[in-house]
């Protein structure tokens, strides 16, 4: 079986996406690429980078992408999510954030961002921007357990592989229970729950992502140098 | 001290009627309500009045909220185009015959309510949509409680009844760190909590067509689960004289909800 | 040598499933015939719709129906059975001189003469089931040609038929079209416990509405048709929804056209 290779938070950054392409050819047996969200920020054009993604090289690992965060500012702020307002537009320099935003990611792109999926359930994994309870949740390895375990039982899945927080780590539940008691007209019932054996797995952003192997389970938390310093990241 | 709380009144005024008067009788001033005071019903004005009247603090249900928001519930929500038709049917009949006083009451109603550390909503903290189903995971339903910094959840919703308390829980787990080799243990010791489901009023699903709500005790914790006749016949045939399909009536006098809700009730709408 | 048995019955005492079985366990070739029956005073009959037939015919692909004008291919072979079918409410009695007048008229039609005729209720040889005593009773039919139900709300509404909610039903028959292109014969009598829903062994393909016999027969007492009908209409798919729910299974077979025209 061959290994996952999972990034997140390109942020437009052609030049970071073609250097993770090269590092991750230099590892063994990383055949499938996941994208998971923030492919687009405010702060640089993001046309070439959508365009290389929609569009590979053909010495690029073809590229499964879902939305982030980001794109989902875009789309609901182009109103593709019905009446709603983005969340940025409700912080103090929303408007020009926006306005920033629409003009980094031509109009071409929005078709193919708004036909992304929410994530990607592999293997009895689910790889998602943030969570199922919403893309921007911040899930890392200082969130409460009970919420990490939440959101595993929502999607389903044994590992969930989250970007948002931009944290690498591995999260393993290991162990507990907890007695439930239920009383209706009809009687009343008690039950033991134990904590099933699942992680969370935070994969990184930007420079950082993560190498998985599902066959042995292993995590690799990888860099790249970064070759450019870039600019100040705004919201997000 | 004592305090009732009530659900999904559904327009039944009979029903309603009923219950305020076995509060009544057993001197409790305080009630709460977990909305969808109309829907299917005959009588929305009427209930909603009387709400008003009694100065009863209410959240806004799922149905309040259609009512001002208009239809746009997920298809998820009827698991049949019967149960869908007929649940769109009532939402127009109910929208119709509101008053327009009425709608601005609905629509000025909180999603959830809070004394001290108790918490009221209609489904869930997350939506008025969710379903807390007294057998979903256990950890989700005290992540629901806790995560809203609540001791006890009362809910509805469902249409079912109950208390479920969650206590001795933990859960531990081992964290790896990037630039870590050794990954650290930690365990969480989880609290007690409770979720009370208060049943309906005005459309009961537990297998009686008795109304229901529950009694909490403040000071010793204690709820009690309170079932009420009522004059069913009574609102069958103000259903009837208020053009609302006959079958309505039948399914509320043999204890059926009026449009079957969907199975995977886990479900929790996206919109 | 040909045989041709009368079974007669009250309505839901089992008659076309004894038939079924019969018809399955005899060797040679056979043919089948529902009459419209005998009427009572205050009792009426269940529609003659067809039901029976295509039922009869999806279980036993050979058997010939004396009531399609269309003569036969088939040979009849030396060991040929015909059963005949008919609604009767009364069993008849020990002094009565032959059958039922209503009954030989319309055999009469067909140029049958029974060898035999067996009764549910007297005929050791035919299963004890509960046969009802009828004071009275009406009749209600739909032909649903060319209708097709959502399979949830086909479901709730068996459910309520069957419970009383449009009248004390005593007895109902149908079948009925799924969009996957299956039928259903959906049989109930208030003496047994539970419906049958038992899928024909022909399935169209899901390529637009069905050109097959599709109906509903309903016998009871207080029935509320005006509400029966209210409800079938919104359990049943217009084109569009039909449609929709038909692409996603001709994808599976791509070589199906479909019939219904594309919505705009």
């Amino acid at each position: 079986m061959e290994r996952w290779a999972l990034v997140s938070g390109l942020r437009g950054d052609l030049d970071l996406y073609e250097q993770i392409q090269a590092d991750i050819k230099k590892q063994r047996g990383a055949a499938h690429l996941f994208v998971l969200g923030d492919m687009i920020s405010p702060n640089r054009n993001c046309d070439a980078l959508l365009t290389r993604l929609r569009r590979p090289k053909r010495s690029d690992l073809q590229p499964n992408c879902i939305y982030g965060w980001w794109e989902e500012q875009l789309l609901v702020d182009y109103g593709y999510r019905g009446d709603q307002k983005p969340d940025v537009r409700n912080k103090p320099d929303g408007a020009t954030t926006m306005q920033h935003l629409r003009e980094a990611v031509s109009q071409d792109h929005l078709n193919w961002l708004a036909s992304l999926q929410f994530g990607f359930i592999e293997l009895d994994c689910g790889l998602i921007h943030g969570s199922s309870a919403d893309v921007g949740d911040p899930l890392q390895e200082t969130t409460s357990p009970l919420i990490l375990l939440d959101r595993l039982t929502r999607l389903d899945v044994n590992r969930l592989f989250t970007a948002r927080s931009g944290r690498q780590f591995r999260l393993q539940l290991t162990g507990g229970q907890i007695h439930s008691k239920v009383k209706d007209h009809a009687g009343e019932e008690q039950r033991d729950q134990a904590v099933p054996k699942r992680t969370v797995i935070g994969i990184g952003s930007g420079e950082n992502y993560t190498l998985y192997d599902p066959a042995s389970d292993r995590v690799e938390f990888l860099s790249v140098a970064v070759r450019s310093r870039r600019s100040n990241l705004g919201f997000g | 001290m004592a305090h009732a709380v009530i659900s999904c009144l559904h327009a039944n005024l009979a029903a309603f009627q009923a219950v305020l008067d076995d509060i009544d009788q057993q001197g409790i001033k305080t009630i709460t309500c977990l909305g969808d005071l109309v829907g299917y019903g005959p009588q929305p004005n009427e209930v909603v009045e009387l709400v008003r009247q009694r100065a009863i603090p209410t959240c806004q249900g799922c149905w309040d909220e259609d009512i001002i928001d208009g239809l746009n519930a997920c298809e998820c929500s009827y698991p049949s185009q019967l149960a869908e038709r007929r649940g769109h049917h009532a939402h127009h009949w109910t929208a119709d015959r509101l008053t327009d006083d009425n709608k601005a009451f609905l629509a000025q109603l909180p999603t959830t309510l809070r004394r001290d550390k108790l918490l009221f909503v209609h489904g869930s903290p997350n939506s008025q949509h969710e379903y807390l189903l007294p057998d979903m995971n256990a950890f989700a339903a005290l992540e629901r409680v806790e995560t809203a910094g609540a001791e006890t959840l009362f809910c509805g919703h469902t249409h079912q009844p109950y208390v479920r308390e969650l206590s001795g829980g933990s859960i531990r787990v081992s964290v790896q760190q990037r630039g870590n080799e050794q990954a650290s243990e930690q365990e969480m010791t989880l609290p007690m909590r409770r979720i009370v489901n208060a049943g309906s009023v005005g459309e009961p699903r537990h297998g009686s067509t008795k109304a229901t709500y529950v009694v909490h005790d403040d000071n010793t914790g204690d709820v009690s689960i309170r079932e009420v006749d009522y004059d069913v016949a009574k609102t069958c045939r103000a259903i009837v004289e208020a053009g609302l399909p006959d079958v309505f009536a039948w399914r509320l006098s043999h204890g059926f909800e009026y449009a079957e809700r969907a199975e995977d009730a886990s479900h929790v709408c996206e919109r | 040598m040909q045989q041709i048995w009368l079974i007669t019955g009250p309505p839901g005492c089992g008659k076309t499933n004894w038939i079924r079985e019969t018809l399955l366990n005899h060797g040679g070739t056979c043919a089948y015939l529902r009459l419209d029956g005998s009427t009572k005073e205050g009792l009426e009959l269940g529609h003659n719709a067809g039901i029976d037939q295509s039922w009869l015919r999806d279980q036993i692909p050979q058997l010939q129906d004396l009531s399609d004008p269309a003569p036969s291919s088939q040979l009849s072979s030396d060991d040929h059975l015909v059963l005949i079918e008919a609604q009767q409410f009364s069993a008849p009695t020990p002094s009565a001189e032959g059958l039922d007048p209503q009954i030989t008229q319309q055999l009469q039609q067909f140029n049958l003469t029974p060898d035999r005729t067996l009764h549910f209720g007297v005929d050791p040889e035919l299963p004890k089931q509960d046969t009802l005593d009828f004071t009275k009773l009406e009749a209600w039919h739909l032909d649903l040609q060319g209708c097709v139900w959502d399979p949830n709300s086909l479901s709730s509404f068996w459910f309520e038929l069957v419970n009383g909610a449009y009248g004390d039903v005593y007895r109902a028959k149908a079948l009925m079209n799924m969009p996957d292109g299956r039928s259903f014969f959906c049989n109930w009598m208030v003496s047994q416990s539970g419906s049958q829903f038992l899928p024909l062994q022909s399935v169209v393909p899901p390529t637009g509405r069905p050109n097959r016999p599709s109906h509903l027969v309903i016998q009871g007492k207080g029935l509320i048709p005006a509400g029966i009908r209210s409800t079938i209409n919104d359990c049943l798919l217009s084109d569009d929804v039909l449609e929709l729910q038909q692409a996603p299974l001709r994808e599976q077979q791509p070589n199906l056209q479909p019939t219904l025209p594309t919505p705009a």
